[in-house]
């Protein structure tokens, strides 16, 4: 059961590796993003940053009962004209009177990104975007007020080449510019 | 080696550092140890006793999924097992499922073959770079964890992210397959077959890889029954054992695909083994693109519950948002259990329910835990180097068995 | 009378000069410089990668050694309480002095020498060649660390097994130019064939002990990373640390300059013989580094192909394989010496 191996082709065994990782050497085969000169533009359905429209939202807090780190809070907000919202008075947890709701607001230290948030919601209130690689200089940056969490995302790098990936024969992954 | 498994009592009494023991830590901070600690006591260059420490990366996953709602543990249970996420979370939902008596329809189950196989091919390759990474090459490492980025990009194309997908719901799956998925997939895995056999000119068949994996921590067939191994260290010694011919889930009935095993059962084997089953992977993932078959990707019970606006994404993005019973699911009370075949070996899940809106007793097992014994009982006797090649061999990932 | 000490003093500065620059101190920093960057970017070519690209992106990252040269220069020096502090401290100098000081006795032109033209100075480079590993023992014990010492028990038995197969296959070359000197030695190459051509055995037996000795892979048994943590310098920092790193690169630059000596012509499409600084000294000197250079490049590129050996493979290999064609190639050298008067 237990046969002693011995190594088999000593000789073509070393000739081979040696010609294979000349092959290697000298034909153009990187696969490397040359980041942040060039940056990705990823597929459309990539799950990355998102705020939340401030008309659409009805406040239920489905979004902060189903979210696993629990990365969501309700801020407590008045309706005004036109739909948008204004904050409530300063001091107060719950809103008072007939127009009183409630808005989301993400922590971006604790989102996983795992948008069950974003698929539970019943007016699909949330505009997802495709933004990844945000960077905060300062602690309170990942806990936005409600008026910041409502500017969309910006990309950093604006002057890097945009290129998208796609399924290369040679080297796996290759690079064409972004149309 | 010897006939009997290797009796661990009879070298109880050497704990003490003398003259002719050393005892050395390769430890936490070590680069060729992983997330664990090894005591090694070595008698000049030979092992005489190895104890593995583990427990350094143990996050109270059972403690906390007894404690969220039951969809809050897809994301837990994801993210412990990394390199195979998409097996953990299979598992989970298949668990779920039978609580709930819920069957997705044909196509999410061949949505959910087609994602476990791509995360298997990612996750052997993960196994086979960390064994080139241990021996001293590093060309096989850097290879292989550049190999994963097409399989990684075929993941980020369906289901939106990269490598945390939670993509399994009960019920089905979350998205569907966009347009040019299919001739992607044909690309990549023309180029992986290509690349095979350049990993075999300068990796399986390197006469240094050789000589230092071939009769190396050798694992015979019944005491790799008896000592309990899963995964692919068990089909390297001769066993011919895989959930998913034994106890089928998901597509695999209905999938033709082989399981290899190996006669020897050195770390050889267990290299060739692995190479092997990315190649069964690669037939499997063909067979699935063309065998599609249409419907609907989550089961009616779902999908009768969606409102007007849920029903009309999903007509136009095909993207299945959670209606609200989702938050607060109260499966009914009862046991159930289920085993998923992940790349390094089984799963196995027991979840006990009481009708509320916990998980009462939450417990699962993972294949590193199941392959601990190599450390104690197969190392001993070989030399101080030869313990990096048995590690690498049998694809050890720490994070995973300590949960 | 007064123009005898003024030859003196020119003949000491014209030493100076070409101990400090060519082919001295200032050649070998510049060349271990570019060797270990070419190092990281031969193996990231293979490895389909880039390899260090930003420090200087416009040529390819080519200061890229001397940014870690510098940091390491600011790096906070740590010692061990418990270490030997006298041999921690100087013997990692100690090693990259003795590696340099080997150069002195290895000509690259027919005009070279130093203090005196000699006829022995074959058997004093390689004399001073064999002191160096004995500072990377001191080195592996002198810090209180269980993995150094290992490191430097298998260096000494790794340097235990490979001398004698290198000494004979130097023998055999010995045997076949008739001198104890480089500069004969090229010259009966340059009038009859290359030394690798003449006896190959002796060639494969030098270039496996130069894989050996350097630590290149397949043979990086002392620094092993994923065993011991780095082997020898597990406890060095600072500069200590940047000169141990380096010293492999000297001695690898040494015995490239044997090889491209003893076995592939010296300064061969130069027939020179004028005896003078510039036609003497410079242009077959930069033939001859060159060709060194070559050599530690393919050796480099060994990094990117093979993992590597166990060490009892390694000694046994050394006793068995290496020593068998050592002795084959001096019966070779002997046979052709008789045969071919």
């Amino acid at each position: 059961m237990n046969e002693v191996r011995k190594p088999r082709d000593p000789v073509t065994g070393h000739v081979k590796a040696l010609a294979k990782g000349f092959k290697y050497l000298v034909e153009p085969n990187r696969m490397t993003l040359d980041y942040p000169a060039e940056t990705m533009k990823l597929p459309p359905n990539y799950r990355g940053f998102f705020t939340v429209d401030d008309k659409k939202c009805i406040g239920c807090s489905m979004c902060e009962m189903v979210c696993p780190p629990e990365a969501i809070t309700m801020v407590p907000r008045i309706i005004g004209e036109g739909g948008k919202t204004l904050p409530a008075p300063e001091g107060e947890k719950e809103a008072k009177g007939p127009k009183r709701t409630k808005r989301p607001v993400v922590n971006w230290g604790k989102c996983i990104f795992c948008y069950f948030c974003v698929d539970v919601c019943p007016v699909d209130a949330f505009i997802p975007t495709q933004v990844h690689d945000l960077a905060f200089e300062k602690d309170n940056e990942y806990r936005p007020s409600y008026e910041e969490y409502l500017k969309p995302p910006e990309e950093p790098y604006k002057n890097a080449k945009k290129v998208v990936s796609k399924a290369d024969l040679k080297r796996g992954v290759g690079y064409e510019p972004a149309p | 080696m010897s006939e009997k498994i290797f009796n661990i009592d009879d070298l109880q009494n050497i704990n003490v550092e003398g003259e002719k023991y050393i005892i050395l830590q390769i430890g936490p901070s070590h680069p060729g140890s992983g997330h664990m600690r090894i005591k090694v006591w070595l008698d000049g260059d030979i092992i005489v006793k190895v104890d593995p420490d583990i427990g350094f990366v143990h996050r109270t996953s059972e403690w906390l999924s007894e404690r969220r709602e039951w969809i809050k543990a897809i994301p837990i249970v994801e993210r412990i097992m990394l390199p195979d996420t998409v097996h953990a979370n299979l598992a989970y939902v298949l668990t779920v499922e039978k609580l709930l008596s819920i069957e997705p329809p044909p196509r999410a189950q061949y949505l959910r073959s087609l994602v476990a196989e791509i995360n298997r091919i990612t996750s052997h390759l993960y196994g086979i770079g960390i064994f080139g990474i241990f021996l001293g090459s590093s060309t096989v490492y850097m290879w292989a964890f550049g190999d994963r980025e097409p399989f990684i990009d075929l993941m980020e194309m369906l289901t939106g992210a990269r490598i945390t997908t939670s993509y399994i719901i009960p019920g089905g799956v979350r998205w569907d397959m966009p347009n040019g998925f299919k001739e992607r997939a044909e690309t990549v895995l023309q180029y992986m077959e290509r690349r095979l056999k350049d990993y075999e000119d300068i990796w399986v068949k390197n006469p240094v890889v050789q000589a230092r994996t071939i009769n190396v921590g050798v694992l015979k067939k019944e005491d790799a029954i008896s000592l309990g191994v899963v995964g692919p260290n068990l089909r390297a010694s001769g066993v011919y054992y895989d959930t998913r011919k034994h106890q089928p889930y998901a597509a695999y009935p209905n999938l033709d695909f082989e399981i290899p095993t190996m006669k020897n059962g050195d770390s050889y084997d267990r290299l060739l083994i692995r190479v092997e089953e990315i190649k069964q992977s690669i037939r499997m993932i063909r067979q699935i693109l063309k065998d599609l078959p249409e419907g609907k990707i989550v089961a009616d019970q779902i999908y009768n519950q969606l409102n007007p606006v849920m029903k009309k994404n999903y007509e136009e993005k095909k993207r299945v948002m959670f209606p609200a019973f989702m938050i607060h699911m109260r499966p009914p009370p009862g046991e159930a259990t289920a085993k998923v075949e992940a790349g390094r070996g089984e799963i196995f899940f027991y979840i006990k329910s009481t009708g509320d809106k916990y998980p009462y007793r939450f417990r699962w097992v993972t294949p590193s835990f199941r392959n601990l014994p190599f450390f104690t009982h197969v190392a001993v006797g070989h030399r101080l180097a030869d313990l990096p090649t048995i590690y690498g061999s049998i694809d050890y990932f720490p994070p995973e068995a300590d949960r | 009378m007064s123009f005898i000490p003024i030859s003196l003093i020119i003949w000491l500065i014209e030493d100076l000069l070409y101990l400090i620059i060519f082919p001295g101190l200032v050649t070998i920093l510049v060349l271990v410089i570019v060797i270990i960057w070419l190092e990281r970017k031969i193996a990231a070519k293979v490895q389909m990668r880039f390899g260090p690209l930003w420090v200087s992106k416009k040529i390819g990252g080519a200061l890229q050694s001397l940014a870690d040269l510098l940091r390491y220069s600011f790096q906070e020096v740590i010692i061990p309480e418990k270490a030997d502090r006298l041999a921690f401290i100087l013997a990692p100098g100690l090693m990259f002095a003795f590696a340099t000081i080997a150069l002195i006795f290895i000509p690259v032109g027919p005009y070279y020498s130093v203090l005196f033209p000699s006829y022995y100075t074959i058997l004093f480079s390689l004399a001073l060649i064999i002191i160096t590993p004995i500072f990377a023992i001191t080195v592996g014990w002198a810090s209180d660390n269980k993995f150094s010492f290992i490191g430097a028990l298998r260096e000494g038995f790794l340097l235990i097994s490979y001398e004698v197969p290198f000494l004979l296959s130097v023998v055999s070359m010995i045997i076949i130019f008739r001198t104890y000197d480089y500069i004969s030695a090229v010259q009966s190459q340059l009038n009859f064939l290359p030394g690798i051509i003449l006896n190959p055995l002796a060639a494969l037996v030098m270039l496996i002990v130069m894989i050996r000795t350097t630590g290149r892979f397949p043979f990086d048994i002392t620094e092993a990373d994923s065993e011991l943590v780095l082997g020898l310098f597990t406890e060095y920092s600072a500069l200590f640390f940047g000169v141990g790193m380096a010293t492999p690169y000297v001695e690898l630059y040494n015995f490239s300059l044997i090889f491209s000596l003893l076995f592939l012509g010296g300064w061969w499409p130069l027939n020179i013989n004028v005896m003078n600084p510039v036609y003497g000294l410079f242009l077959p000197g930069l033939v001859v580094v060159i060709k060194a250079f070559i050599v530690m490049a393919i050796l480099v590129f060994l990094r990117a192909v093979y993992p590597r050996y166990r060490l009892d493979q390694a000694v046994r290999s050394g006793w068995s394989y290496v020593l068998l064609l050592s002795i084959l190639s001096v019966i070779l050298s002997v046979v052709e010496v008789m045969f071919l008067r």
